[in-house]
């Protein structure tokens, strides 16, 4: 029960705490002061409290579209343990309805980038589909392999893969922890792939999309973001934290985990420059041949160990 | 089964009957009798459904035919309901879209003969059980779905496309014809019963009749390489028509295939793998040249393909079950590819009817000239927007429920440790995923270009009602069945596991595990809307009078017009530019010249490679080689006696060698 009750807060808190660290961190690189790491949550709030301005063009799907994004985010979050290493809807396959319950969040985004008629939020709706196509499908062959590993494709798998695979074990949790940070970084849309702070409409892919929000519709869609962050590196955590620790460890250890992500994206993002548009593309291919080794070795634990 | 036999004439006779009718009232005078009959059909398909028994009938026919057995099972009955629901709502649409041809004093009465003639032998071809019925019926079902799409056959691309159809169509059931012709060489009988004690352990046989099956029901599916002529046929039939012939008539090829595998009982892995890898490779073909299309019917027809490839997915994943002997992945498999046939139909024909309502108001197909319609047709939009997330696989609509079951058959059966099985279970599920992102890209840049925005056109913009009710209705049915599948995935399951069990019984345990899942699903699903609703409620009270009017922001510039909105191509292009090869691109490109440039064009279509670089050529060769005997036309009376006597002493010797 308290365990559940520390979820909730996590799930309220943190994604605005792991935008402020992100943030911190950069401005610890820059070698500047920084905004203090609550500043996401005042700006939710200032968010709530201002006037829609909505565009003449715009028709119900634009309205609706960001509580449906933020909701369907909510109920992802369903599937997803948090610090209590168990999911509040424990079921097997629920991998599969969380991403395709993002999906849906991701269809209604995109379409009500397009709502505005906009030439740029359709250039950003348009790359936005385009990178998911192919994130998607790497995430699934990443889950799908390691649940053949156990040949069960229930949560746990995701926890003993040392102790399916043996001394495959460790290799594997590596490249699938790449994939999955790959993955925030893009659905994120973190530099290398998109950079948030950007300034011009022409280069932006997830802000840019979400130029015409303003007031809580804005305020969702930012919020929705990190929260697809925070379950992601949850799914980190769950892979890493080894089972059996007691209940104080296991929560410090996660957020120990969402900490070192934290600090992790700052660094690259401070290390690093935004890549060329026409390069996302190969970036991201990174992350499905990461999948691949995944299943490579994978197939090689299951039919060359003899 | 009477009552069945009733349904099937009032069904043919309907056509015939509406001729007497005043042209005003036709259409109508059609539904309603095609409500009858589906009444009457309903009911021996219910029955044998919630019982479980076959009802069947024979008939002696003349000696040629022998007794011809008109059987329903549980696969039967649950393809008759599907069939007779999903035609009888194209029927009630179609009184609203043909207003607009009787207007215009077209004749209808060949169309309205040839539209419950259609449905009867769909209804005929699933229930018959000897092989020569079969293929009367089948080539009855091809030929009036033929006149059904040259509707319009003074256009010529209409008459072009409908051409090819018929083309396909034969071709397609000369493989059917070899494969039944092996069974009956074998069996000494035209008897489906029969066809399957001979097909019981013998693989070798199995093979070979199955891969002409699957050739020749799979170009009426649409798998690829055998798909080519959906894209043309369905942008040429009027909506409802191709409403029917995609939500309905395709699957008839599915249910051809089932029919066989039901046959061969005990089907080997190699029936498996070809399943799985040509359903794989359709799905992919199908949405990524899906994306690629301006022409509204034609992105669906290609979509079509897609969800052929997914049904078929589920049900090679089925095969693979029983060949592991493994009941839970047959189970799950089959029903979530047979699920996936009532769901495909239901969301297939509710886009279908929604690009008729988009054609009947802007008289076109080509969406890179549409926008900013949900203003106008709201109604129509909010359909279409259902029916493109259901299509996408997204909960809390039915598309998700079937490929959810998919999934966890593929899921499952990863534990089966078998080097090949385990390669190709893990890439089809990478590829279902990759299929349902690419249909989301497809479905956003569908649903915004057509609906969202500004108009893109003059035309588009002077559109300022929605269609009316009588069209409008119908399709609402298919949104709520959308939506109620969706929310009762449970019930759906337990629905087709009835169909399921003509391949497998499925184990109690396995059943239960499912049905878990399911139901958590739904709970879920319920929760989801119910949030949805109550924050989108919470909004509008909250915000009223609070929301301030303005421009779409373009970076400082107000003088933006619709010409520079996002368009379709440009949508589509940064995914497609990745995939460069595996298209065609034509351009069609007029630069501006000169100081003073007169004229400038530019257009882009992307061409079927298959059809660029496998069909056209044969087809070339074809004509070619027949060119050689062009010669033997000479248009003299005599040299054609000449000809019929050559064959006749031909037959003759042949007839004495052999005999």
């Amino acid at each position: 029960m308290i365990l559940k009750f520390i979820d909730i807060i996590i799930l309220l808190f943190a994604p605005f705490l792991m935008m402020g660290l992100i943030n911190k961190t950069k401005a610890f690189w820059a070698g500047r002061k920084g905004t203090s790491i609550f500043q996401p949550i005042y700006d939710f709030v200032k968010l709530l409290k201002k006037e829609f301005v909505v565009s003449e063009t715009t028709s119900c799907v634009f309205k609706i579209a960001p509580i449906i994004t933020f909701v369907t985010v909510i109920f992802a979050s369903l599937f997803i343990p948090l610090a209590s290493s168990s999911a509040f809807l424990n079921v097997p396959a629920g991998l599969i309805v969380f991403a395709y319950t993002l999906g849906l969040g991701k269809f209604l985004a995109l379409i009500s980038a397009m709502d505005t008629g906009s030439s740029f939020e359709g250039m950003g709706a348009s790359r936005e589909a385009c990178f998911t196509s192919i994130v998607e499908p790497a995430f699934f062959m990443t889950i799908a392999s390691i649940m053949a590993l156990s040949g069960n494709y229930t949560f746990d798998s995701l926890k003993m893969i040392i102790q399916n695979a043996g001394n495959y074990g460790i290799l594997i949790i590596i490249f699938a922890v790449a994939v999955l940070f790959l993955m925030i970084l893009i659905e994120g849309s973190r530099v290398p792939v998109d950079d948030p702070n950007t300034h011009l409409e022409l280069t932006m892919i997830h802000e840019v999309m979400i130029l015409d929000n303003s007031a809580s519709d804005l305020a969702l869609f930012t919020y929705a973001n990190a929260i697809k962050m925070l379950l992601i590196s949850s799914l980190i955590a769950y892979i890493v934290i080894p089972a059996g620790l007691g209940f104080e460890l296991g929560v410090l250890l996660y957020i120990t985990v969402l900490l070192v992500i934290s600090l992790l994206i700052g660094t690259v993002e401070s290390a690093m420059a935004r890549i060329r548009m026409s390069h996302v593309f190969e970036f991201i291919f990174i992350m499905s041949s990461l999948a691949l080794i995944v299943l490579s070795l994978v197939v090689a634990k299951i039919f060359g160990d003899v | 089964m009477s009552n069945y036999f009733i349904g099937i004439i009032i069904f043919m006779a309907s056509g015939f009957l509406a001729r007497l009718i005043l042209p005003k009232y036709k259409v109508q005078f059609l539904s309603m009798l095609c409500a009858l009959a589906s009444f009457f059909l309903m009911e021996p398909a219910l029955e044998v459904l919630s019982s479980g028994k076959i009802l069947s009938q024979t008939f002696n026919f003349n000696h040629i035919f022998g007794g011809v057995t008109f059987a329903i099972d549980s696969l039967s009955a649950f393809f008759i309901l599907v069939i007779t629901l999903m035609s009888l709502i194209s029927i009630f649409y179609s009184k609203g879209y043909l207003a607009h041809y009787i207007e215009q004093n077209k004749c209808l009465n060949s169309h309205l003969v040839f539209l419950p003639m259609l449905v009867a032998s769909m209804l005929l071809v699933v229930t018959c059980e000897n092989a020569l019925m079969f293929l009367v019926c089948w080539e009855l079902m091809s030929l009036s779905s033929f006149f059904l799409v040259i509707f319009e056959g003074e256009k010529k691309e209409v008459l072009k496309a409908g051409i090819k159809y018929l083309v396909f169509m034969h071709i397609s059931v000369l493989f059917i014809i070899i494969s039944f012709a092996l069974l009956a060489l074998n069996s000494g009988s035209f008897e489906f019963g029969e066809f399957a004690k001979i097909l019981h352990n013998n693989a070798h046989l199995a093979n070979l009749v199955f891969i002409f099956a699957f050739i020749g029901f799979g170009t009426k599916a649409g798998f690829v390489p055998f798909h080519n002529w959906l894209p043309d046929a369905h942008p040429a039939a009027p909506s409802h028509v191709s409403a029917i012939m995609s939500g309905v008539m395709i699957k008839t090829g599915i249910y051809g295939i089932l029919r066989v595998l039901a046959l061969i009982a005990t089907p080997t892995e190699f029936i498996g793998y070809l399943v799985l890898v040509v359903s794989v490779v359709s799905a992919l073909y199908g949405v990524l040249y899906a994306i690629g299309q301006h022409d509204l019917k034609r992105l669906l027809a290609y979509h079509s393909i897609e969800n052929i490839g997914i049904i078929g997915i589920g049900v090679g994943v089925g095969v693979l079950g029983l060949v592991w002997n493994n009941p839970l992945v047959a189970t799950v498999g089959f029903a979530g590819g047979i699920l996936h046939i009532l769901n495909h139909s239901i969301f297939k024909e509710l886009l279908f009817l929604s690009a008729g309502n988009v054609y009947i108001k802007t008289h076109t197909k080509n969406i890179e000239i549409l926008g900013g319609l949900i203003k106008s047709m709201p109604a129509s939009a909010i359909l279409f927007l259902i029916a493109s997330i259901a299509i996408c696989g997204l909960p809390p609509f039915n598309g998700f429920v079937s490929e959810f079951l998919i999934y966890i058959s593929m899921f499952k059966g990863l534990g089966e440790h078998n080097f090949f099985s385990l390669l190709t279970l893990l890439f089809s599920i990478a590829s279902l995923a990759l299929v349902g992102t690419m249909a989301i890209l497809c479905f956003t840049k569908a649903f915004s270009i057509i609906f969202l925005g500004s108009p893109r056109s003059d035309e588009t913009g002077q559109v300022k009602e929605d269609v009316e009710n009588s069209m409008i209705i119908p399709m609402s049915a298919l949104a709520f069945l959308t939506l109620l599948i969706g929310l009762f995935p449970r019930q759906a399951f337990e629905f087709v596991i009835k169909p399921t069990q003509v391949f497998v019984s499925c184990p109690q345990q396995a059943y239960l595990e499912t049905t878990t899942i399911l139901q958590t699903v739904s709970h879920y699903a319920f929760a989801f809307i119910c949030a949805v609703v109550i924050l989108v409620v919470l909004k509008l009270i909250l915000t009223r009078g609070k929301v301030q009017i303005h421009n779409t922001w373009g970076c400082g510039y107000n003088r933006g017009n619709c010409r520079m909105q996002y368009s379709a191509s440009s949508y589509a292009n940064p995914f497609l530019a990745m995939l460069k090869p595996l298209f065609k691109k034509v351009l069609d490109v007029e630069k501006p010249r000169k100081l003073f440039p007169k004229k400038a064009h530019f257009n882009s279509h992307i061409d079927d490679i298959e059809e660029a670089y496998l069909i056209n050529p044969l087809v070339k060769f074809d004509e070619w080689f027949l060119s050689k005997f062009e010669s033997m036309q000479s248009g003299n009376i005599q040299s054609y006696i000449k000809y019929g006597m050559i064959f006749l002493v031909i037959i003759l010797i042949g007839s004495l060698l052999v005999g």
